[in-house]
């Protein structure tokens, strides 16, 4: 029954696995097995979305349940964009990876295997063997870290504890639709308001903890910050796992269908404080992956600002709005997911390179002969900048388009709800761009020093520039993109969504994108045209005065020598103003230490002292409590019902027995 | 009756080059006392800091701090700038926004004055001792002139030092404006600092009708411009000077009611009693924290000893105590004035005697500068200069003002720096 | 009573310059140049009495003159030229009627026409300088109506403003903001101390003229120059000056 598309989905799926399996022998053959498995599922992913469905294998799963492995046009586009992306990954680790040990390329292999196996599932049990597989993997894949092994142990338990607790909400939502449908299979569902309620909450939270959404962003910065795992495992887990998560999400909600009004309220205003969160701390963090982890909090949350809005507009009866808030959303989605690999893996190219995670320390050391490695960077950087031509200027001009729209709304709580959130997503895309400045600033372009030794970043800097490449098209070609989109808009949502995408003015048809009718358009092909005819005046007009000459002089530093006292404006500088500014909110102190002989100044004696302005995260200290809170639970009840006194046990036993005899006895 | 116990309000003012003697002023009794062959100086107080501007090349005016931490650096704001439109760098030492500490470096503007004076006339010398630090001309020649005369033991005529009194006043009364206008050029009061600026003009101005040359060059030496100061001028002058103390009440009000300036300057910089005294602040800076010294009253010489002079005073110490005690002085300069054109002695009268030398050929001369108390040390060999020391205000108040704003913020900064009125040519004679 | 009321009470302070000549508060006749009435040769005594030798038994140079006014009594009086600024060297030792037989020099920055952004580096002066050169930015003066702007960089500048004698340690700070103006730049000296070293000419640690580290193209005596000199100086850079027959 499945034709050869299914085959080789089979084959792809597998192919994951025995490349995991494979790499115990040989690091490269395995990733190079994962390499030619991504670029076969990808495909097979393209095909599903061209013809609708590929079906794989069928069988009896392990609690008596049909099992099918299929792609239909959803899971498609996300076998598309996840496939991409490992493509880069997987090539990118055949030079990166070069620790001896082979349990990295083994994690890495099934990472990607079990989210092949998630994404093509065609019933929810599957999906939750490729889920917990997936988590697990990918905490075999964070242990490989090499910071302090205290961190890295405590940071990947933490990944794992926030794992498993979405694969428990999961459960429940899983559980929720077993009962509204009667089977497990992935398929369109009437539930009670009740149940549709209790699914819809526990989806969301669930898909919401992997996307790394507030108030769970915890889940995502810190197993990538504090333990600084491997760059190639970083891509894979800021942009598929989190992928994943999406597609969970997407899937559910489209099997849910007449969502009320309130389910849209409640993801746009998670998505939109996440999104403010993550551009926040994106601004102030100085670590080269923590940095691009903050930025997916933030877009995951844009991800669900575009489905909250969405699902408003569908309660409400915007069926323009409706279908351009989901195209956002799907290309959202895929803008995230190629810029941040392209991200993580120049983050992965500026440690090789510079040998520091730490951009006070890189301070434009990075290679500067990597000009591929250097344009990467500069286009990822730029699209989650959301920069004209990219393709993340394309996506979050349509979210902050569907925000606007959300005047369309009747109700006024709704209309404030998305005058809100579109506030938050305004002030989150400014700081975003600071952020992305200052990851650009100080990797590559800060008063460029050449470095020692920069051959073993060889062959990283190629793919992060390919992977730029693709941004760049994705962007340019967004009207053609989002056509392609299609069918997996009409899989999620039915009939009636057609691609955002007419003609206006003197634009040739189809090439500009319609964000209502009418409201607003946007041309993407058309801007690099207008780029390069400003471009021409500009060039045109220096080439006929015949101003060639360039002449180079030292960055101006007050009439000081360039370097002057050996130092210089530090990255942690350049968001200091955002860390006092913002303090409240960013829970900013300064901490001293080894002060000198006293804290009254004017001392004759010259004092020393060490200064740390600090900032913390407040959920985090809300999770320490918690678990300090379980901890002591724990410890209460240890002390007070198992004191490990023989006697109270043995009294346990008897009431016990007790309860049971009258209990039988009462039944019988 | 047991003896008093000794003040603890004891300031450094002057220590000689060669070790001989050094100066203080003891606050408390409120007069300057002489110590002879004083300790060597321990590194980081204030008679190590001033002594380091006789080095050659960059030098820092203050002491500085050993502060590191994640993201701390160096920022080095000068030596061109415009915001600090002298020849002058800070370092500052942050990890961004934060002031940690500020370490002023001179040294870039060193001319070489004091080495070039041995074997001048004093006339000579005066040339270029005017050209020191032209703003403030009149009392570094003024305090130059009772060094040597007293190191000559000479006798000045008294319409002299009611020439040197006239010039001295008028150059306060510009550069009390020009301060006023910088700080409130920084709050962005641009209307005020425009009226202010146009005052100080028509002061500039008048010194120049009244003496010939805008910066009193030549105005206190032999052989310098002529002067327009007979009866009919005086009364002019008087006229002149009263429009101008109108104009500048209704400028200082409107600076009074505006929150914006106002909130910006206070709590700014903050100099404590203690700071000012220990490290021998001088001038509106050392007012401005509550300590009652003035050269003009605590060491009168004519025409002061005969004259009154209300003593503003704040207690804060913060940047707006600067502020308004200089307009506090501006007003009270306006009153000087008044009282030195009205009182003019006869040309025929006796002249005053200088002030006793403190030591054979070698006299000892302190004028009330705009920014403080500026110290000049002449050794004299027959008619001709032997030798020249010399504390400048912003000598002494560099590491007050260094050690005020530890703890402030970028912002801050110009506020604090424009509140002392430094002059960087002062520092690198 | 208001910042407006005080204002309108003021009146209007700004000068026409250069639409009219120097008024005498703007410039006191005894901050003119030394010449001796009636030209000729400077008496001895007066080639004795001046403590920089601008006056030599040959002629006066303008740019060494310090305005100590010492000669005034020997026979030499201020010569009666407010704008005394030059495009050359040369022409401030040679009297009026030499510098009038070569054809003076094309205005070096006539090309940008009426706006012109200066930059002001400080290389060693006593202060007096600086505070007349930023003084024609006080209401009396108001640069910005005859297009001239300060700027805070001086990759912002057309023009840089030169006051102070050069010291060894501003050397190094001087050809770094010289070479970051860009093209087409102009260097104006204001004072005696950039043009010859003024009153400490010959002290060891100074250069007596900046001329040969950024090449000077107006000539500003005095010491210092009033703020209406400084003006005439920027406007010849735009061939816009009083002399020139500008004043436009």
């Amino acid at each position: 029954m499945t034709g050869p598309l299914g085959d080789l989905l089979t084959v792809a799926v597998a192919g994951f696995f025995v490349g995991a399996g494979v790499s115990f022998f040989g690091r490269r053959a395995g990733y190079a097995i994962a390499l030619v498995a991504s670029i076969l599922f990808g495909g097979v992913g393209a095909a599903a979305m061209f013809s609708g469905h590929v079906a794989g294998p069928q069988w009896t799963g392990p609690i008596g349940n049909p099992e099918s492995l299929g792609l239909d046009a959803l899971s498609g586009f996300f076998a598309v964009t996840a496939g991409i992306v490992w493509v880069a990954t997987s090539a990118y680790s055949l030079s990166y990876d070069r620790r001896p040990s082979p349990v990295l390329a083994a994690a890495y292999g099934a990472t990607l295997g079990s989210i092949a196996v998630l994404l093509s599932s065609g019933d929810f049990v599957l999906f939750l063997i490729g889920w917990e597989g997936m988590t697990i993997a990918a905490y075999a894949m964070i242990l490989q870290a090499t910071g302090r092994a205290g961190r890295v142990v405590s940071a990947s338990f933490v990944f794992l504890a926030f794992g498993e607790a979405s694969t428990l909400l999961v459960l429940v939502a899983v559980a929720g639709l077993r009962v509204a449908s009667g089977s497990f299979l992935e398929s369109p569902t009437v539930a009670g308001a009740l149940l549709a309620n209790v699914v819809f909450v526990s989806a969301l939270l669930g898909f919401g903890l992997k996307m790394g959404v507030a108030p769970f962003h915890m889940s995502e910065w810190l197993p990538i910050a504090h333990s600084s795992a491997p760059s190639n495992a970083s891509a894979v887990l800021s942009s598929t796992l989190t992928l994943a998560g999406v597609y969970g999400l997407f899937r559910v909600l489209s099997l849910l269908p007449s969502p009320p009004a309130w389910w849209g309220a409640v993801m746009l205003s998670i998505g939109a404080i996440s999104a403010l969160l993550g551009a926040l701390f994106a601004a102030v963090s100085e670590h080269s992956k923590g940095l691009p982890a903050y930025s997916t909090i933030e877009n995951n949350g844009l991800i669900l600002v575009a489905l909250g809005i969405a699902l408003v507009a569908r309660s409400e009866g915007l069926s323009t709005l409706y279908a351009f808030a989901l195209y956002a959303a799907f290309f959202q989605a895929i803008a995230h997911a190629l810029a941040k690999t392209a991200l993580f893996l120049s983050a992965g190219y500026v440690e090789r390179s510079t040998g520091t995670f730490d951009l006070t320390t890189v301070e434009g050391r990075a290679k500067r002969s990597g000009r591929a490695a250097f344009f990467g960077t500069l286009v990822a950087a730029l699209s989650l900048a959301a920069a004209p031509p990219l393709a993340g200027f394309v996506s979050e001009w349509m979210i902050l388009e569907a925000l606007l729209q959300s005047y369309r709304f009747s109700p006024f709580g709704l209309e404030f709800v998305g005058l809100l959130a579109g506030a938050a997503v305004a002030l989150a895309a400014g700081l975003i761009v600071a952020a992305m400045v200052k990851f650009l600033g100080f990797t590559f372009l800060w008063r460029p020093r050449p470095t020692a030794d920069g051959a073993r970043a060889d062959g990283l800097g190629t793919v992060v520039g390919a992977v730029g490449v693709v941004v760049v098209g994705l962007g340019v070609l967004a009207p053609w993109v989002l056509r392609a989109v299609a069918p997996a808009a009409i899989a999620f949502a039915g009939t009636g969504v057609p691609p955002p995408v007419g003609s206006l003015l003197a634009v040739p048809p189809g090439w500009s994108i319609l964000s209502g009718a009418p409201f607003g358009i946007l041309s993407p092909p058309m801007i690099p045209f207008g780029l390069a005819a400003g471009a021409a005046v500009g060039v045109g007009y220096f080439a006929l005065r015949r101003m060639r000459s360039v002449r180079h002089v030292d960055p101006w530093m007050a009439g000081s020598a360039p370097g002057v006292a050996g130092e210089t404006y530090t990255s942690f500088g350049y968001s200091t103003g955002l860390r006092i500014m913002l303090g409240s909110m960013l829970d900013t102190r300064e901490v001293r230490s080894d002060a000198g002989l006293s804290a009254e100044v004017g001392l004759a004696t010259p004092e020393s002292y060490n200064v740390e302005l600090e900032v913390l995260d407040r959920f985090k200290g809300f999770y320490d409590g918690l678990v300090r809170f379980g901890v002591d639970v724990s410890d209460l009840l240890k002390r007070s019902v198992m004191p490990g006194d023989l006697g109270r046990y043995l009294a346990y036993v008897l009431i016990v027995t007790l309860a049971a005899v009258i209990f039988a006895a009462v039944v019988a | 009756m047991s003896a008093p116990a000794p003040s603890s309000e004891r300031g450094p003012v002057y220590r000689a080059p060669d070790g001989s003697f050094a100066l203080f002023n003891d606050y408390g009794a409120g007069r300057a006392m002489v110590v002879a062959a004083p300790p060597a100086p321990e590194p980081g107080t204030a008679f190590e800091v001033w002594d380091r501007r006789r080095a050659d090349g960059p030098r820092a005016l203050a002491p500085a701090q050993a502060i590191d931490g994640y993201g701390v650096f160096t920022f080095p704001y000068g030596p061109v700038s415009m915001g600090v439109p002298e020849a002058g760098r800070f370092d500052l030492r942050t990890y961004g926004e934060r002031l940690l500490d500020i370490v002023p470096v001179g040294g870039f503007k060193s001319r070489r004055i004091l080495a070039s004076l041995p074997g001048l006339t004093i006339a000579d010398a005066g040339l270029r001792i005017e050209r020191l630090a032209g703003p403030v001309s009149a009392s570094h020649v003024s305090a130059f002139l009772l060094a040597a005369e007293s190191a000559a033991g000479a006798t000045v005529p008294a319409p002299e030092l009611w020439v040197r009194a006239v010039a001295q006043e008028l150059q306060r009364l510009y550069n009390h404006l020009r301060v006023i206008a910088r700080v409130a050029e920084a709050a962005a009061q641009n209307v005020g600092v425009a009226q202010t600026q146009a005052l100080a003009e028509e002061i500039l101005q008048l010194e120049g009708r009244v003496f010939g040359h805008r910066w009193l060059f030549g105005a206190l030496l032999p052989g310098g411009p002529p002067r327009r100061l007979e009866s009919a001028d005086r009364r002019a002058i008087a006229e002149e000077l009263d429009r101008r103390s109108r104009e500048f009440e209704g400028i200082w009000e409107l600076f009074l009611e505006s929150r914006t300036f106002v909130d910006r300057i206070q709590t700014t910089c903050p100099v404590s009693r203690e700071l000012a005294v220990r490290w021998g602040a001088v001038g509106p800076a050392l007012r401005a924290t509550g300590v009652p010294w003035d050269d003009r009253l605590r060491i009168p010489v004519a025409p002061y000893h005969d004259m009154f002079l209300a003593l503003p005073k704040e207690t804060e110490g913060d940047a707006l105590a600067r502020v308004v005690v200089r307009a506090e002085e501006i007003r009270a300069s306006f009153l000087l004035l008044e009282q030195l054109l009205g009182r003019w002695p006869a040309a025929s009268g006796a002249g005053e005697p200088a002030l006793p030398p403190i030591a054979p050929g070698r006299g000892l001369g302190r004028a009330e500068g705009p920014s403080g108390d500026v110290v000049y040390d002449v050794r004299l060999d027959g008619d001709r200069i032997a030798g020249v020391g010399m504390r400048s205000p912003s000598d002494a108040n560099w590491p007050v003002f260094a050690l005020g704003l530890r703890e402030g913020v970028f912002t801050d900064f110009h506020f604090a720096c424009e509140s002392f009125g430094f002059l960087f040519a002062e520092s690198d004679a | 009573m208001s910042w407006l009321g005080l204002a309108a009470a003021r009146g209007i302070l700004t000068t026409r310059y250069p639409d009219v000549p120097v008024a005498e508060e703007e410039l006191p006749r005894t901050g003119h140049g030394p010449a001796v009435p009636g030209g000729g040769r400077p008496p001895a005594d007066a080639v004795a009495v001046c403590p920089v030798e601008a006056i030599d038994p040959d002629g006066i140079d303008q740019g060494r003159c310090i305005r100590c006014a010492r000669c005034f009594a020997h026979g030499v009086a201020p010569d009666g030229r407010a704008e005394a600024a030059t495009l050359r060297r040369a022409d401030l030792t040679g009297g009026p009627a030499e510098s009038g037989s070569t054809p003076n020099p094309e205005a070096p920055l006539a090309r940008l026409g009426r706006s012109l952004h200066v930059f002001l580096i400080d290389v060693g002066s006593c202060g007096a300088c600086n505070q007349e050169v930023l003084a024609i930015a006080n209401p009396f003066y108001d640069l910005q109506r005859l297009g001239i702007f300060f700027t805070n960089s001086p990759r912002h500048a057309d023009v840089l403003l030169v006051v102070g004698v050069l010291t060894d340690e501003m050397r190094p700070a001087l050809e770094r903001t010289y070479a970051a103006l860009p093209s087409p730049k102009a260097v104006v000296a204001v004072g005696a101390c950039p043009i010859s070293g003024g009153v400490f000419r010959g002290h060891a640690g100074l250069q007596p003229s900046v001329d040969a580290v950024a090449p000077v193209d107006v000539f500003v005596p005095g010491c210092p120059p009033a703020p209406v000199q400084v003006l005439d100086a920027l406007l010849r850079l735009g061939d816009r000056s009083r002399v020139d027959g500008g004043g436009r």
